[in-house]
Order: C-alpha cells, then structure tokens, then sequence
C-alpha cells in the first residue's frame, strides 16, 4: 500500500522537475518562434528542393510531381502511379521498405489531386538521410512488375473507385469539375468503373507514365522539419539517379484551362448531393474577393456553439440534416468556389436555394458591412493558415514550384483580401451570377432542382 | 534438398564430362516424348508454385495447360506423340522455375523479416 503522503511527495516532486525543465522548453520555444514560416527553395542539381526547418521533432517529406489526373493522357494512369508508390525497386521488395520504415517508426502515404501526385513520408529528425534515400528510390528504380499490378494494384483500386462512386458529395464535385472544365481539370480523379480499364490501366502504359513524369523538371522536393542543408546534402546524394528528361522523349503538358459551365444530374441510390460552382480563384491570379465571397457564404460555423455569421450557416439553421460549405478550390490556372451541398433531397434542395438568395443578396449589396469585415478575417486567416499547417502547406508549395517555378505566397493573395469592400465584393458576386455557373446534382433527381429553377444560367 | 548441379556447373571440366550423361538422362526420362517441358512437372502443391502460376502470362498459362492435357491423352492411349512434336534442347525452356524461384525469395525474405531481431544502435 503506498501512503498518502508519499504520492503527494512524488507529485510535488513531479510539479518541481517541470518547473525546473520550463527554461530548456522556453528556449526551443522561441528558436521555433525566430524562424520565419517561409519555404526555403533551392535547386539541387536540376530538382527543385523546398524546405522549412520548424526545429520539431518529426520531418514530412514529400514529392510533389506534375502527374495529376489533370496531365494523365489516359484514364487511370495518375491512380495507377500513385498505388505503385512504396511497391517492388531495384534495390528491394515492397515488403522490406514496409517493414524498415515500421521499424524506423515511419510513415508512408501517396495519393493524387488533380494537378499533382503527392508521394510523402512522416518520420523522426534523425531519419532523413533513410527516407530521402528511400523517396529517391520510389521515383527511379521503381519496377513496374506485371504480377503487383494483378495482385496488389487491381484489387485495391476498384475498391477504392467503388468507394469514390458510392460517395455521392464526392461525384457531384467531381461531375461539376467536368462540366466546368471539360478535359484537363475536368477529368475524373477516380476513372469511371465503366470505363474500359483493360484499354487504358496496364502497367506497361503506367510505366510510360512515370517515366514521362518522374524527372526532375516536373518533380518538387518538399520538406517541413528538416534544415534546407542537410535535405540539399542528402538531395545531393541520392536524387542522382532521377532523370533529368524522359527516356521516351514523351512529354505531357497540359493547355491552358478554360472555363465552360453547365449543369450535370446523375441518379445515385447513396444519398443527394448537389455542388454549386463557380469560376474561382487560381493559384498564380488569385482572386481576393472570391476567398472573401466563399469565406461570407461560409456554411460551416467557425465558432463553437453557434451557428455563425455567414449566409449559409445562417440561412440553413433550421434545414434538418444539410451539410453545406462554401470553398474555393484552386488550381495552377483556374479555380472553382464551389459551394457543396448533401443531406436529404429535400434539404439539398432547400439549401440549394438559399445559396442563390444568399449569393444575389450579396449582389445587391444587402449584406452588412460588418459581415463583410468578418468574412475578410477569416479569408486572411484561412489563406495564412493553410501556409502554415503542415499538410496543406506541403501540396501548395509542392504544385506551386511544379506548376509556375516557385513556392506559393500568400503575401499577395492576403493583402488583396485586405483591400476587398463591400462594393468590390458586390461586383464580384454579380459577375458570377451573370455569368455562367456549374451545377451537378446526384441523388434523387426528383426533388433536386434544376439549374434553371434555383435561377442560375448555365 | 541436397544437389551436387551447383558443384558440378562451377567447374567446366566436369560440366564437360556429365553433359553427355545429363541429355541421356532427360531423354531416358521420356517426359519430352510425351510433349512437355520439364517445368510442366514441378508439383503444384507447393504455396510458390501455387503463387508461381498465377503469375503465368495468360499465353503461357494456356500452352501449359494444353501441354499437360496432351500429355494425359498419351498417357491414356499408352502412345508417344510423333517425333516431329518431340520437346527438344530449343523448345524445353524455363518459364516457371525463374518465377518460382523469385516467389521462393520472396516468402524466405518475409519469413525473415518476421524473425528480424531488432539492435538498436547505442545513443
């Protein structure tokens, strides 16, 4: 039996080790504070490097390439490429790269958007040197084996396309894509399950693809947490053997996006969805008053416990079961504000046409000035929060560098929204509603609107 | 199993002398009379040559099987094939034994690494 007064000794001792420890913690904590949020870009021998060193414990490294569904010459290749990530190398199996970075605490991920395909790797500090090495690797010796891509590769792949077509938000954002943008940006990110897969997806036109893709005018290195010396060093050492063009001499390039608009309805049987879309903001023309408009119809409340002060959270209270939220969705020359809208058919529809009342009373200038000022802090915050979080920070760094040469800023974008009035704001919602927008509804089309009803052109 | 072929190849003197007696004995074996190849009669029982297999090219896959069915039809009618569609040097070629022995590294190296010990190095 321990006594009582041991334990209280044991914590008093417990509360004086953690003063005693404060002063070491203080100073990592204003080491961390001194260095700027910024990436750091470099070019290591014809690869373009980024890296932000934030004094912490753990490293995400990550590659960005220019393969996203966007560049894909046929259907399928993006995903296929991004499911062969981590498999068979030259130098070893799947399995020991599983099972060394297990034992090195590790952690592998790949997935894709539409622009780029994302290979990343989350790790101790001490361990850059194994997993620059090993991302390397991925990118240059990878295989390409038949028996993975019938084996592994299929199976996992039409689970996952099942899982993207049974989810109803996501292909209604995915049908608006393509009725915005036709091809390039409008491609699907999952390939349709019926499309003829033995046509486009083998490994051999995978391999093609990557070797088009996996060289390093298309390739950012992007690291969070580790010092740009030691990622140029190890860059310097192991990224060698990445081409520098491609074998084939194929290219792919993708040309310019233009925007259409229209409107798409698909039946579905898992639930309504309906994306309302816009022409939005791209990353290297950013656009501050639509940051600001998506901020404004908001959807989501940031505030605990409320339903908060933008239009859609507040004109869709009492709407049971809706789920809605405002967004811009940037691209490298074009963006979507989508606004995304599921739940029961009848909520969509309800919140879909409080969408367009909240849009055309921002149009005619009926919104209070004081909401205008909320929605620009929280676009500012919004657009310097994502450059400061990891995982966003890395991608839009990442298809900055691929896509225009150099690492995303939001220096600009923010200071526009600074600038952003109500009068600008009311221009900018006019224009949209004048022109053309993007409607895709999926679910039961029988209580979904039209386009045309919610009073939309397209 | 124990072999003495790895002992034999590396020394060509001896390759020489027993390949007279290794082609009499492939012969002698009669399985090349009956139209297969020699990687048509490793038993399919085994996990890696289960997993070998399915890793066949569907080309492949199809000639195997239809070696071995005409095979099966000899071996019913207590008949050899013609000479003429005799497997010989040329056409008995390894198509299964590589994949096999790839499959065979590949269950070895997960074994192994389900055994790993771990030592971590001293900081």
């Amino acid at each position: 039996m321990i006594s009582r007064a041991a334990l209280a000794r044991n914590a008093q001792q417990a509360v004086r080790r953690s003063w005693a420890a404060r002063p070491a913690q203080q100073r990592t904590l204003a080491s961390a504070a001194s260095s700027s949020g910024a990436f750091e870009t470099s070019d290591g021998s014809g690869l373009k490097v980024a890296s932000r060193d934030s004094h912490g414990p753990t490293t995400k490294l990550a590659i960005v390439a220019k393969a996203g569904t966007r560049f894909q010459p046929l259907p399928g290749l993006t995903v296929g490429l991004e499911e062969y990530a981590f498999k068979n190398t030259q130098r070893r199996t799947a399995l020991r790269i599983t099972r060394e970075s297990e034992l090195l605490g590790g952690q592998l991920a790949s997935s894709h958007t539409r622009e780029a395909l994302i290979l990343e790797a989350s790790f101790l500090r001490d361990d850059l040197p194994y997993f620059a090495e090993l991302l390397a690797e991925v990118v240059s010796m990878t295989k390409y084996t038949t028996h993975e891509f019938h084996e592994e590769i299929e199976p996992v792949l039409r689970i996952k396309q099942n899982n993207f077509y049974n989810n109803v938000a996501a292909l209604a954002l995915d049908n608006a894509h393509s009725v915005a943008f036709h091809t390039g940006l409008g491609s699907s990110v999952y390939p349709t399950p019926s499309t003829p897969s033995k046509k486009y997806l083998n490994e051999e036109y995978i391999a093609s693809f990557a070797d088009a893709v996996y060289t390093k005018p298309s390739l950012a290195l992007v690291a969070d947490g580790a010092s740009s010396q030691d990622v140029s060093k190890w860059v310097g050492q192991f990224f060698n053997d990445v081409q520098s063009s491609a074998q084939s001499g194929q290219k792919f390039d993708a040309t310019a996006t233009k925007y259409y608009g229209g409107e798409q309805r698909t039946t579905h049987t898992g639930g309504n969805a309906m994306v309302i879309a816009f022409p939005g903001s791209a990353y290297t023309a950013p656009k501050p008053e639509v940051a600001v408009l998506a901020a404004l119809l908001g959807g989501k409340s940031t505030i605990k416990w409320s339903t908060g002060y933008s239009l859609l959270s507040k004109a869709t209270s009492d709407v049971v079961g809706l789920n809605v939220s405002a967004s811009n969705i940037p691209y490298s020359d074009a963006g979507l504000l989508a606004v995304q809208l599921s739940g029961p058919a009848a909520s969509v529809r309800a919140g879909a046409e409080a969408t367009v009342k909240s849009l055309e009373s921002i149009a005619n200038g009926s919104v209070p000035k004081e909401e205008v000022a909320k929605a620009v802090a929280n676009a500012k915050f919004n657009a310097l929060d994502a450059t400061q979080l990891r995982e966003p920070s890395l991608h839009l760094v990442g298809s900055g560098i691929v896509n225009t040469g150099k690492a995303y800023e939001p220096a600009s974008l923010v200071q526009g929204i600074e600038k952003v009035s109500a009068e600008s704001l009311k221009n900018a919602a006019k224009a949209l509603l004048e022109g053309k927008a993007s409607v895709s509804s999926v679910g039961d089309l029988f209580l979904l609107p039209y386009a045309e009803q919610l009073g939309l052109r397209v | 199993m124990v072999s003495l072929a790895p002992f034999i190849v590396k020394r060509p003197w001896l390759h020489k002398l027993m390949m007279p007696i290794s082609k009499w004995y492939v012969n002698a074996a009669g399985y090349r009379k009956m139209g297969l190849r020699y990687d048509d009669l490793y038993e399919e029982e085994r996990e890696a040559v289960q997993i070998a297999l399915k890793r066949l090219s569907p080309k492949e896959a199809y000639e195997r099987v239809y070696r071995i069915r005409r095979a099966a039809q000899c071996s019913y009618q207590h008949k050899l094939l013609p000479k003429n569609e005799w497997i010989n040097d040329q056409t008995d070629v390894p198509y299964l034994a590589p994949i096999i022995k790839q499959v065979e590294a590949e269950l070895a190296e997960k074994d192994a690494l389900d055994a790993a010990t771990v030592i971590r190095k001293a900081h």
